[in-house]
C-alpha cells in the first residue's frame, strides 16, 4: 500500500508538468472539475464493514455507560467528607467521564477510518477575491438595498439615525474610565488597611504584645481593623531580635521598638509572600525567586531579583504594652507599578521611643 | 630490666596523675556538693554530657569550637538529640538528621542538665505530650499554615533556604521533635515561646503534622513531592500535551 504522498504526487504529476500552469488552468482543467485532485480508496469488504460496524457500535455503547456512569456517580456516590468512599467521588467522577469522552471518540476515529468514504482530495489554491462580475452585482445589490430604506429621502430621520449610532458609541466612553489611571484615584495600591494606632493582631485576631516574642521569634501581623486579617496587601512580619543586632535604617531610629521590627511580607518583586525568616542570618528569603532581604539592616536587598528593601512599618507600644503601628506603611507595598513614584517621603516620629 | 621495670613505674604514676586530676576538677561529685538537691538525672546527664559533647561544648558547656550550652533550655537538647542532628558529625550549613545515638532516658538526663545550667526554653512534659491526642486539628492546620508553612511546605515536606541551608521535612519528626523545635527555634528556624504559641495551640500544631506526614493520601496518585500546583502544571504541560502530540501523530500515520 502506497502512502498518501505518493498517490498525492502521482496524480498531480502531468499538472506539474504542464507549460503555463495558472489559476485558470487549474480551475478548468485536469477534469475533475474546480481543480479538485481525488484520490478514490477501495470500500471495505462486506465482512469487514460488518466487524467494524461491531467495534464502533461498541465504543459508541462504552461512551454511553461512561456518560450514564457519570450521572449516578453524581447523583448517588457518598460525597461528604469522612465517608469511607468519598475521597473516591471526583476520580470517579474524571474516570466517567474519561471513559464517556474516549468511547465517543474512539468510535468516531474507528469509523472515519474504517467505515466512511475517504477519498483523498486536493485543491490548488486560487486568488481570494471575486470574479469582477460577482463584485459588481454585489454592489448593485447593497446601492438598491440602500435606496429602498429610504435613507437619502428623510433627512431629519437619517440625522437621528446617525445621532443614535453615536449615542451607542458614547456607551463605550464609560468603560474607558475604568482603565489606567482613574482607578487609581482612591490610591488603592498605595494605602493598605494600617491606620495610626492600629494594633497588631495575630493570625487569630489577638493582639500582640510586648513580651509575646522571644528573641529570634516572628509573628504574622494584621491591621485591627475590620476585616484586617483578610487584607492581601496588609499582611507583615513581626520579627524579634537582639537589641544590638538591629540596625534600623538612619531616620528610623523610633520606627522600631526593643529589637522587635515589622516589615511588609509582600515581595517588591512579584508580590509573593515573604515569611521564610532565618533567625541566625536575619535574613527574609523569598521562596519564588529567591530574593533575599536582610531584617536586621531595613530589609535592605542582599540578592535576587527584588528592587527595593521591603517597607517597613513603623510601630511603638500603647500603654497597655501592646504593638500599635504609628501610621500606614509610607510606600507602596509589594511590586513595582506604573504610577509608582521613585520616592516616598519618610515621616518624622516626634517622640525618641525606646530605639534599637 | 631494671629499665623496663621503672618504665612501668612511670606509666602507673602518671595514669594514677591523670585520674586524681579528673576526680578533683571533672567528676561530678567534684561540683555536686554546691548543689546538694541535684536530682540523679542531672548528674547522670552530666556523666553522658562530658563523654559526649564537652568536646564541642566546652567541660562546663561555656562553649568551645561548638556553641554554648548555657541558657539553651532542654527543648533545644531534646529537639538536637532525639532528632540525632547531636552528636554532630562534621561541621555543614546545617547539621543533618541521623542515628539517635542515646536512648529516651539518657537524653531526658542530658535535657535535666543543660537546663541545670541556666533555664531555657524546656522540653514539653508528658501530661504536654498527652495533650496532642486531644489536639484541634482544624485549629492546628490554620496556625501551620500561618507560621509553618511557608519555609517548611503546606504539606510539611519542607523546602530550599538561603545559601544551601534548607528547612527540614517533617515526616521523620515525632511529637516531641516537633514541639521541641518550635520551643527551641534550632539554628535558623525562628522560635515560638509559649507566649508567642501557647502549649495548647503547639499540641494543635503538632497533631495537624503528624497528621498530614502520617496519613500518606494522596488521591491523585503521584504527589510530586508535594510542591504544589507549579510542578503539577510542569508535569501535566509536559507528559500529558506530550501525550496528546503522540496519540495525534499516531492517528495520523495511522490515516
Amino acid at each position: 500500500m502506497s502512502s498518501i504522498r505518493d498517490r498525492l504526487k502521482r496524480s498531480h504529476e502531468p499538472e506539474e508538468n504542464a507549460p503555463g500552469f495558472d489559476q485558470h488552468d487549474t480551475r478548468s482543467g485536469s477534469g475533475n472539475g474546480g481543480g479538485v485532485v481525488s484520490v478514490e480508496t477501495e470500500p471495505p469488504l462486506p465482512a469487514e464493514a460488518r466487524r467494524a460496524e461491531r467495534i464502533v457500535s461498541a465504543l459508541f455503547l462504552l461512551g454511553v455507560l461512561g456518560a450514564v456512569g457519570f450521572v449516578v456517580t453524581y447523583i448517588a456516590w457518598p460525597y461528604r467528607y469522612g465517608h469511607a468512599y468519598s475521597e473516591w467521588f471526583t476520580p470517579m467522577l474524571g474516570g466517567t467521564m474519561a471513559i464517556a469522552l474516549f468511547g465517543i471518540g474512539a468510535g468516531a476515529v474507528v469509523w472515519a477510518k474504517t467505515l466512511m468514504d475517504d477519498p483523498e482530495t486536493v485543491q490548488e489554491r486560487h486568488h481570494l477575491n471575486s470574479e469582477p462580475e460577482d463584485r459588481a452585482e454585489a454592489a448593485s445589490l447593497l446601492k438598491a438595498g440602500a435606496a429602498a430604506t429610504g435613507i437619502g429621502k428623510y433627512p431629519i430621520l437619517r440625522r437621528t439615525f446617525l445621532l443614535s449610532q453615536g449615542a451607542l458609541g458614547a456607551l463605550a466612553v464609560p468603560l474607558l474610565f475604568s482603565l489606567g489611571r482613574f482607578q487609581f484615584k482612591e490610591k488603592t495600591l498605595s494605602t493598605t488597611g494600617w491606620k495610626k494606632g492600629s494594633r497588631l493582631l495575630d493570625e487569630l485576631g489577638r493582639p500582640v504584645k510586648l513580651g509575646d516574642l522571644d528573641v529570634g521569634g516572628v509573628k504574622s501581623v494584621f491591621p485591627d481593623v475590620p476585616g484586617g486579617r483578610r487584607m492581601a496587601d496588609s499582611a507583615a512580619l513581626l520579627i524579634r531580635m537582639r537589641p544590638e543586632q538591629l540596625h534600623p535604617m538612619k531616620g528610623r531610629e523610633n520606627w522600631v521598638h526593643e529589637g522587635h521590627i515589622v516589615y511588609s511580607v509582600i515581595c517588591t518583586h512579584l508580590g509573593c509572600p515573604v515569611k521564610l525568616y532565618e533567625q541566625q542570618t536575619h535574613h527574609l528569603f523569598c521562596p519564588c525567586h529567591q530574593s533575599t532581604f536582610d531584617a536586621a539592616n531595613g530589609a535592605k536587598v542582599l540578592f535576587g531579583p527584588a528592587a527595593r528593601n521591603l517597607p517597613q512599618l513603623a510601630i511603638t507600644v500603647d500603654a497597655d504594652g501592646y504593638f500599635v503601628a504609628r501610621d500606614d506603611f509610607n510606600e507602596p507595598v509589594g511590586p513595582s507599578f506604573w504610577e509608582r513614584k521613585p520616592h516616598y517621603k519618610e515621616p518624622k516620629y516626634s517622640d525618641s521611643g525606646t530605639g534599637a | 630490666m631494671r629499665a623496663r621495670v621503672s618504665n612501668y613505674v612511670v606509666v602507673v604514676l602518671a595514669l594514677a596523675l591523670v585520674g586524681g586530676l579528673y576526680t578533683a576538677f571533672l567528676s561530678p561529685r567534684s561540683k555536686a556538693d554546691d548543689t546538694t538537691n541535684q536530682s540523679m538525672a542531672v548528674q547522670e546527664g552530666r556523666q553522658l554530657y562530658l563523654q559526649g559533647c564537652s568536646t564541642c561544648h566546652g567541660l562546663n558547656a561555656e562553649g568551645s569550637s561548638g556553641p554554648t550550652l548555657i541558657g539553651v533550655g532542654s527543648a533545644s537538647v531534646v529537639f538536637q538529640v532525639e532528632s540525632g542532628r547531636m552528636p554532630l558529625a562534621n561541621g555543614a550549613a546545617q547539621a543533618p538528621r541521623k542515628k539517635v545515638k542515646y536512648d529516651r532516658t539518657q537524653i531526658d538526663q542530658l535535657a535535666a542538665y543543660v537546663q541545670s545550667l541556666g533555664t531555657g526554653p524546656e522540653a514539653p512534659t508528658d501530661a504536654q505530650l498527652a495533650m496532642v491526642n486531644d489536639g484541634d486539628l482544624a485549629l492546628g492546620g490554620d496556625l501551620f499554615r500561618t507560621n509553618c508553612s511557608s519555609c517548611h511546605n503546606f504539606a510539611g515536606a519542607g523546602g530550599a533556604l538561603t545559601r544551601s541551608k534548607f528547612a527540614p521535612p517533617l515526616k521523620a519528626a515525632d511529637a516531641r521533635v516537633i514541639w521541641t523545635a518550635m520551643a527551641s527555634g534550632p539554628e535558623n528556624m525562628p522560635r515560638f515561646s509559649d507566649n508567642t504559641l501557647s502549649p495548647q495551640e503547639k499540641a494543635d500544631i503538632t497533631k495537624y503534622v503528624r497528621f498530614i506526614t502520617s496519613q500518606n493520601k494522596d488521591p491523585g496518585g503521584a504527589a510530586l513531592g508535594h510542591y504544589g500546583p507549579i510542578p503539577e502544571g510542569l508535569v501535566i504541560f509536559l507528559v500529558g500535551v506530550g501525550l496528546c502530540i503522540v496519540v495525534t501523530l499516531w492517528i495520523g500515520a495511522r490515516a
